[in-house]
């Protein structure tokens, strides 16, 4: 059933426009280019991340892509499923888990853009590449946690989508996507640990540059919070679940 | 799924005891969202919750139907939805020893940009079945809600009559042992109500459970073995259905106008008058 729900939201979305799947790729190739141009061309900021920057930039710009994706589909969830919520049989949180499948199988669908990143490169990845299925599984469950936190509280502060596109903006600079996490000052990265999408994208990146296990505290920390982040996400969904279902 | 928990060892098909629910209060005025909005931040409309439902202690047995009298608002729509489980109530409780399944606007529910054999899948789905049930199914539903022709076609192009008779159709294909009807008893032009009536009595006679709120006494005539009163939230009487509408023309006749006002609460039960529209 989640299947079919899954593959027809995605079909809807891939006969919407006349390229359909080639936006997939174009739309996060297009983003990595511009942010390498800018940074790494017109302010020739040799500092900022780790070489190449490109392959750099995009590797952590896909997982971002479906993260911002995510979130941004969880705060409608309950808009619209009124009359389907009403007589459901299925549990309320497969609402939840759809629209976060079809943001994964759209990112999984997005890899070849890393591809096309180290074929342009020339920069190939080490074992610890074995990471990166991992790094996905994590990130599943951070958004998981985080879409049914997001997707209940929707429900009781309309206001809420609003608030989350804030943060998203913010979190965009605040999270190494641009940079990476040694970048930043060492007294300082404890606290930017705090921040889960930390461990996620580090895992991401780990199996290109090695060198980013310096990091490895920092990383089990935004490791701990994602599991920690479910565990609320799965508690508050349950507590709101009867309002859900009254607004319906 | 605690919502949707089955007890196998129940003695009756749905028990509730001393169950209540609190809705949201919606009042309908006119104007568009932006009105609403700034009517709430001026404070003119107050999220405020009435109960719906409440001190309901009743059990239906095995095989009964049962009748949800009452005027418009009673209660009907959240006995129905706590009945099937989409709704949770706020306090007592509901357990069921089958799956209930929810017969409430059905139609609203098929997506304008599915195919109807995708709608199938969809509401059989929602209804509990599994695709390979709904796959099992599909020729009988079809048949009988005469979609042959449009299977494959979106629905969004159907006319509001074939929308109505497949979600008729679908959801009373389910297998289900009991099921919660809000004013879809029948449907459709009069050949298909009649082979709805067919439908309904043979799944009576087979045993299956039903509880129904209907505008329409003569459904209630027909149908019903026994009735629950609603009156403002709460079962004031568990009687035989020609009694219980009998309380419910007193009801109206001491209080006309609260048949009036009613609907300004916004419960959903004042969908349609007439039994046939969905």
């Amino acid at each position: 059933m989640l299947r079919m729900l899954v593959l027809r939201d995605l079909q809807k979305q891939y006969t919407k426009f006349r390229l359909g799947y080639l936006w997939t790729l174009l739309e996060p190739l297009g983003m990595s280019l511009v942010l390498w141009f800018v940074f790494s061309v017109l302010l020739g900021a040799r500092a900022l991340g780790l070489q190449p920057y490109l392959l750099f930039l995009s590797v952590a710009i896909l997982p971002w892509w479906w993260f911002t994706k995510g979130i941004a589909a969880s705060t409608r969830v309950f808009r619209r499923s009124g009359g389907q919520l009403r007589i459901s049989l299925l549990p309320t949180e497969f609402w939840v888990l759809r629209v976060l499948l079809v943001s994964m199988i759209e990112f999984i669908l997005s890899l070849p853009v890393i591809v096309i990143g180290m074929l342009v490169t020339q920069y190939w990845p080490g074992p610890l590449i074995v990471l990166f299925p991992v790094a996905i599984a994590l990130q599943f469950l951070l958004m998981y946690g985080l879409s049914l936190l997001i997707a209940a509280g929707a429900v009781v502060i309309p206001d809420l989508a609003r608030i989350v596109r804030i943060v998203m903006r913010a979190m965009f600079y605040l999270s190494p996507v641009l940079y990476s996490i040694s970048n930043i000052p060492a007294q300082v990265q404890p606290f930017a640990a705090l921040n889960p999408l930390v461990g996620v994208l580090g895992l991401y990146r780990i199996g290109w540059w090695p060198e980013e296990i310096e990091s490895a505290g920092a990383y089990l920390l935004s490791i701990a919070l994602c599991l920690a982040l479910f565990v609320v996400g799965l508690v508050v969904f349950r507590r709101l679940e009867p309002r859900i279902l009254k607004e319906a | 799924m605690a919502r949707l928990s089955l007890t196998p060892d129940l003695g009756a098909i749905v028990e509730f005891t001393d169950a209540g629910v609190r809705m949201p209060r919606r009042r309908r005025r006119r104007g568009d969202g932006r009105r609403q909005r700034l009517r709430r931040i001026a404070g003119e409309v107050r999220r405020d919750e009435v109960w719906r439902l409440r001190n309901a202690t009743f059990a239906v047995a095995e095989g009964e139907s049962v009748a949800l009298v009452g005027g418009r608002g009673a209660g009907q729509e959240a006995l129905i939805r706590l009945a099937a489980g989409t709704l949770i109530p706020d306090e007592g409780r509901v357990r069921r020893r089958v799956e209930v399944v929810p017969m409430i606007d059905v139609a609203r529910s098929l997506a304008r940009t599915y195919t109807v054999r995708q709608n199938i899948y969809l509401i059989g789905g929602l209804l509990g079945m599994t695709p390979e049930e709904v796959s099992e199914k599909l020729g009988g539903i079809v048949a009988f809600a005469g979609v042959d022709g449009i299977l494959d076609k979106y629905l969004g192009t159907a006319p509001p009559i074939v929308r109505q008779r497949l979600a008729w159709s679908i959801a009373t294909s389910t297998d289900a042992r009991a099921y919660a009807i809000n004013q879809i008893l029948v449907v459709g032009e009069r050949d298909f109500r009649q082979q709805c009536w067919t439908r309904m009595d043979r799944m009576r006679e087979d045993g299956v459970t039903f509880l129904l709120a209907s505008d329409s006494p003569k459904q209630f005539r027909r149908f019903c073995d026994r009735a629950l009163y609603l009156d403002a939230g709460t079962v004031a009487a568990e009687t035989t259905v020609p009694d219980a509408l009998a309380m419910l023309r007193e009801a109206r006749r001491r209080d006309p106008a609260a048949e009036a006002e009613s609907p300004e609460d916004g419960d959903e039960t004042s969908g349609g008058s007439d039994a046939g529209s969905v």
